[in-house]
C-alpha cells in the first residue's frame, strides 16, 4: 500500500514537474532578441483580423504562412541531419513503414487494367523528396510498376530547390515520373477535380494555416476511392513515456538545432507546433468531417504515439 | 433467473420465422439495441466482391485489389483495410459466423438432443467454406490466422463461433460448464478445419467422420472426468468421515 503511494506520488510530480518544464521552456531559449524582433505578436483581433497559433505564440493567420516559410526556407539545407539528430533516426522507419503500408504502384501481370496505369499520387508539403522517393522505389521494385508518378507540391522554394537537388541522384530526374510544383495544400487551383489516387502529407500538416480547408481541397482532388494519407507527430499514450519525451522535445532539440543548424528559434517553434497540434481522436475527427471514410479506429500510432498515421478513404457516390 | 428458458423460448420462435422476413435484431444478449453492422456498407461491397476472387487468387492483397475495382474503387482503396489479407479472411469468418443462424433451422415440433444439434452447426459452418470455394484457400487463411499479431483477434472470431453454436443449439447451462463446452467445441472445430483442408474425400464424407470422433473423444473425456471427479468427492468424503470417527476434530 505504501509503496504503490509513494510511487504514485513520484509519478505525479514526475508530470508535474514536466508540465512546469513546458510551460516554462519559451522563455528559456538563449538568443530570443532575434524572435521577439521578428515575431512580436500583433494584437489578436486587430482590424477583426482572424488568429491562429504559430507554436505557443498566437498570430494573425495572415502572418503564420510567413512564419512558416521563414522557419522551413533556414532549416531547408540541414533537415535530413536535423532529422536524423532529433528523431535518433528513427523518422526514417516511420517513413519506410508508412510508404510500405500504402503500398503504392499496381503490378501489371494482376491488375488487368489497361485503362489507368500506374497510380497518380500527390504528396505534399514534400519538398525535399523524402516520400516521393520511397513511393516510386516501392511502386518500381516491388509491384514492378513503371507508371506510378509523384508530384511533390511545397509551399516553400527553398524545400523544393533541395529536393530537386536531392532527385538529381535518383533514377526519376527529368522522367514525367516525378514532378515539383510551388503551391499552397489550401489552393490547389493546378490540380483538376478527381484526379489523384493517393495524396500524402508527412509531417507537414502541423503547420498549415486552415487544416479543415487543407482537408476538403484533398478531398476535392482525390478520385472516388482515393485515399488521404498523413504522417504526423501526435500525442503519446503512456503518461510516463510521455514525461521523458517533453523533457527530450523541449530541452534537447533546441538545443540540438542551435548547436547543429545554428538556429534555435526554428526549432523551437518545431516542439511547439508538435505539442499544439490535435491528438488522434480530434485528428480523425477532422478527417471524417471532411467527408473521408476512416479505416479501423482511424489512425496507428508509431513509437508509442510520437508519430501517427491517418488515413481517410474518400467514398464512391452511388456505389453503396 | 428465468433468462435461459425465455431465450430458448425466443429461440424457438425465431426459428419458426419465414426467412423472407428480413431479421433486424439478434434476438439474444441485446434484446433492445440491435449490434451495430460489422462492416460499412463500402467495406462490404470490397470485401463481399474480393472473396469472390479468392478461389483463383488466394487471400492475398491481390484478390482485395481487383475485389476493389470490382466495387468501382481504386487499387488505393484497399488502404481501408489496415490488417490487408487478414481483413479479408475476417470477413469471410464474420459473415459465416452471423450466416449460421438462418443456414440451420431446426424442425420445432421434434426433441434432438443438444450434442446432435451441435454437431450439425458445426457441419454446417464447415460446409460453407465448401460453398464460398475458400476451402481450397483455406490454408492460406490459417496461416494469416496464427500470425502472432493476429492470433487474438482469430481466437476472439474463433469463441464467438463456438458460443454461436452452442447458443443456437439452446444450451442453457450457467455452471462452469458454460466455458468447458466453449472451449471444447473451439478445439474439435479447428482441428476440424485442419483436417478439412486436406481432405480429398468425395463430399467431405472423411472429415464428416473426423468430426464425429473429435466430439466421442470429448463426451467420453467429459464422461471420465465426471467419473473422476466423482470418486474424488467420495472417497474425500469417506475419508474425513472415518477420521471423525477416530475422534478427530474436523
Amino acid at each position: 500500500m505504501n509503496v504503490s503511494t509513494s510511487k504514485l506520488l513520484a509519478r505525479r510530480q514526475l508530470l508535474l514537474s514536466a508540465r512546469a518544464a513546458a510551460r516554462r521552456e519559451p522563455y528559456r531559449c538563449f538568443s530570443c532578441s532575434i524572435r521577439h524582433e521578428q515575431q512580436t505578436p500583433p494584437p489578436p483581433g486587430e482590424n477583426g483580423n482572424r488568429t491562429t497559433h504559430f507554436g505557443f505564440e498566437t498570430v494573425a493567420e495572415a502572418l503564420k504562412e510567413k512564419k512558416v516559410a521563414t522557419v522551413f526556407s533556414s532549416v531547408a539545407s540541414s533537415y535530413d541531419t536535423m532529422n536524423d539528430l532529433m528523431s535518433l533516426g528513427i523518422h526514417r522507419l516511420w517513413k519506410d513503414h508508412f510508404v510500405r503500408n500504402l503500398n503504392p504502384g499496381s503490378n501489371p501481370l494482376t491488375s488487368r487494367s489497361p485503362i489507368s496505369p500506374g497510380w497518380n499520387i500527390l504528396d505534399i508539403a514534400g519538398g525535399t523528396g523524402d516520400i516521393a522517393f520511397r513511393m516510386l522505389d516501392h511502386a518500381s521494385t516491388l509491384n514492378h510498376d513503371a507508371h506510378t508518378r509523384v508530384t511533390v507540391a511545397d509551399i516553400n522554394p527553398d524545400m523544393l530547390a533541395e529536393g530537386r537537388k536531392r532527385a538529381l541522384s535518383t533514377p526519376y530526374a527529368r522522367t514525367p515520373r516525378l514532378d515539383f510544383v510551388e503551391a499552397n495544400a489550401e489552393h490547389l487551383d493546378m490540380i483538376p477535380d478527381a484526379s489523384i489516387d493517393l495524396y500524402t502529407v508527412a509531417f507537414g500538416i502541423r503547420n498549415f494555416t486552415d487544416k479543415d480547408a487543407a482537408l476538403r481541397e484533398a478531398f476535392r482532388v482525390l478520385k472516388p476511392g482515393g485515399v488521404f494519407a498523413c504522417l504526423e507527430f501526435s500525442k503519446v499514450n503512456s503518461a510516463l513515456f510521455d514525461a521523458v519525451y517533453k523533457r527530450w522535445s523541449f530541452g534537447a532539440i533546441p538545443l540540438i538545432g542551435q548547436l547543429v543548424a545554428g538556429d534555435r528559434d526554428s526549432y523551437q517553434y518545431l516542439v511547439e507546433s508538435i505539442e499544439k497540434f490535435p491528438s488522434q481522436t480530434e485528428f480523425r475527427d477532422m478527417i471524417e468531417r471532411a467527408g473521408f471514410l476512416v479505416p479501423g479506429k482511424g489512425w496507428e500510432d508509431l513509437t508509442g504515439g510520437i508519430a501517427a498515421i491517418h488515413k481517410g478513404v474518400k467514398p464512391v457516390e452511388g456505389m453503396i | 433467473m428465468a433468462t435461459p428458458t425465455r431465450l430458448t423460448r425466443t429461440l424457438i420462435r425465431s426459428s419458426l420465422r419465414p426467412l423472407s422476413k428480413p431479421i433486424t435484431a439478434r434476438h439474444y444478449r441485446a434484446h433492445d439495441s440491435p449490434p451495430p453492422a460489422p462492416f460499412t456498407p463500402a467495406e462490404s461491397a470490397i470485401l463481399s466482391a474480393a472473396l469472390s476472387h479468392v478461389p483463383a487468387n488466394g487471400f492475398t492483397s491481390t484478390a482485395l485489389r481487383l475485389g476493389a475495382r470490382d466495387a468501382g474503387y481504386l487499387d488505393a482503396s484497399t488502404n481501408l483495410f489496415p490488417r490487408g489479407a487478414f481483413d479479408l479472411v475476417n470477413y469471410h469468418l464474420v459473415t459465416q459466423r452471423l450466416a449460421l443462424k438462418d443456414a440451420v433451422q431446426f424442425p420445432a415440433g421434434e426433441r434432438i438432443g443438444v450434442g446432435k444439434k451441435v454437431r450439425t452447426l458445426a457441419l454446417a459452418r464447415l460446409r460453407a467454406n465448401e460453398e464460398v470455394g475458400v476451402v481450397g484457400r483455406w490454408g492460406e487463411a490459417l496461416a494469416l490466422m496464427v500470425q502472432p499479431t493476429l492470433v487474438p483477434a482469430s481466437l476472439a472470431e474463433l469463441a464467438r463461433l463456438a458460443d454461436e453454436m452452442w447458443f443456437l443449439a439452446g444450451d442453457t447451462a450457467v455452471d462452469s460448464s458454460w466455458y468447458t463446452k466453449r472451449a471444447s467445441l473451439a478445439t474439435v472445430y479447428s482441428a476440424t478445419e485442419v483436417f478439412m483442408t486436406q481432405d480429398q474425400s468425395a463430399g467431405f464424407k472423411d472429415t464428416e467422420r473426423f468430426l464425429d470422433a473429435r466430439l466421442e473423444d470429448v463426451m467420453r473425456v467429459g464422461g471420465f472426468l465426471g467419473g473422476v471427479g466423482e470418486w474424488v468427492g467420495y472417497t474425500g468424503h469417506s475419508v474425513v468421515n472415518v477420521l471423525r470417527s477416530k475422534g478427530v476434530r474436523i
